[in-house]
């Protein structure tokens, strides 16, 4: 009896390693902060119902020519193997928010920082933003840069989505008229 | 029924043995989750060594380069992260 315990216990242990760090405490702290979160993220995009099918398949073709055919002839950049797709911004939020790879406080502060961005860009647009659209573009990049950076080790499979989208989400971002319906 | 509780114990032992890590993953988890944290703000670490709750969603993170930060969750909903001394 005791090996048998013994031997579940093992096998537990070896369970626990392969997630490791990131879904617990994924899982704990979901749970006090949740309606603070909840709120924000979808208070700002929560016009997405409608711009994301035009993104995700607009800037697709301009920002990367997709996996089959092109990847013989771009072989060169063969880096995102995993055929990464264009998300819209709503599935974009919503992996980010389950991915385990970062953690509660880290996803907060990122959404922080992207509310942010999306305030200066509504000061750009009503014009009284002392920032130019091509430092906006500056400010985007870095937060893109900061989102991989804290991606590509754990999900690469979202971090490589991101990188298909980003064009796709600036461009979004760029234009008055798709900016206003983002904001709903 | 010696046996079985032999048994018993030996399996409490192993339990208890494998109970450890999990708590210790939520805590490395935990530094590395604060260390982006405080990155992310731009304030300098390096790598969170040590954390201490200070209440729900309240930490006092201190860092390998010796600083020590509060970081926390404001009402507004935002992750504030303060230099202490």
């Amino acid at each position: 009896m005791a090996v048998l315990l013994l031997l579940l216990a093992t096998g537990c242990a070896h369970g626990k390693p392969d997630t490791v760090p990131d879904p617990p405490i994924v899982a704990t702290q979901p749970d006090a902060p949740v309606p603070v979160v909840a709120k924000p993220v979808v208070a700002k995009p929560a016009g997405p119902a409608r711009p994301p099918p035009t993104p995700a398949a607009a800037p697709a073709p301009s920002a990367r020519i997709p996996a089959p055919s092109a990847a013989s002839k771009v072989a060169p950049p063969v880096a995102k193997t995993p055929a990464a797709a264009v998300l819209d911004l709503n599935t974009l939020k919503a992996e980010l928010k389950d991915t385990k790879a970062i953690g509660f406080f880290t996803k907060v502060t990122l959404k922080n920082q992207v509310d942010d961005l999306l305030d200066q860009f509504r000061e750009f647009y009503e014009g009284n933003a002392k920032l130019t659209m091509t430092d906006l573009r500056r400010s985007y990049e870095l937060l893109i840069m900061k989102v991989l950076s804290l991606l590509q080790d754990a999900d690469q499979k979202l971090a490589s989505s991101i990188v298909s989208s980003r064009e796709a989400i600036w461009g979004l971002l760029a234009d008055r008229t798709t900016f206003a319906t983002l904001q709903g | 029924m010696n046996k079985l509780t032999v048994a018993l114990a030996q399996s409490l032992v192993v339990a208890a043995f494998f109970a450890g890590p999990s708590s210790a993953d939520d805590d490395e988890a935990l530094k590395k989750d604060l260390t982006s944290v405080i990155a992310l703000h731009g304030l300098p670490c390096g790598q969170v060594v040590a954390v201490k709750v200070q209440a729900e969603n309240d930490y006092a993170a201190s860092c390998k380069d010796g600083n020590t930060y509060r970081v926390y969750l404001s009402a507004a909903g935002r992750v504030v992260v303060e230099t202490q001394k």
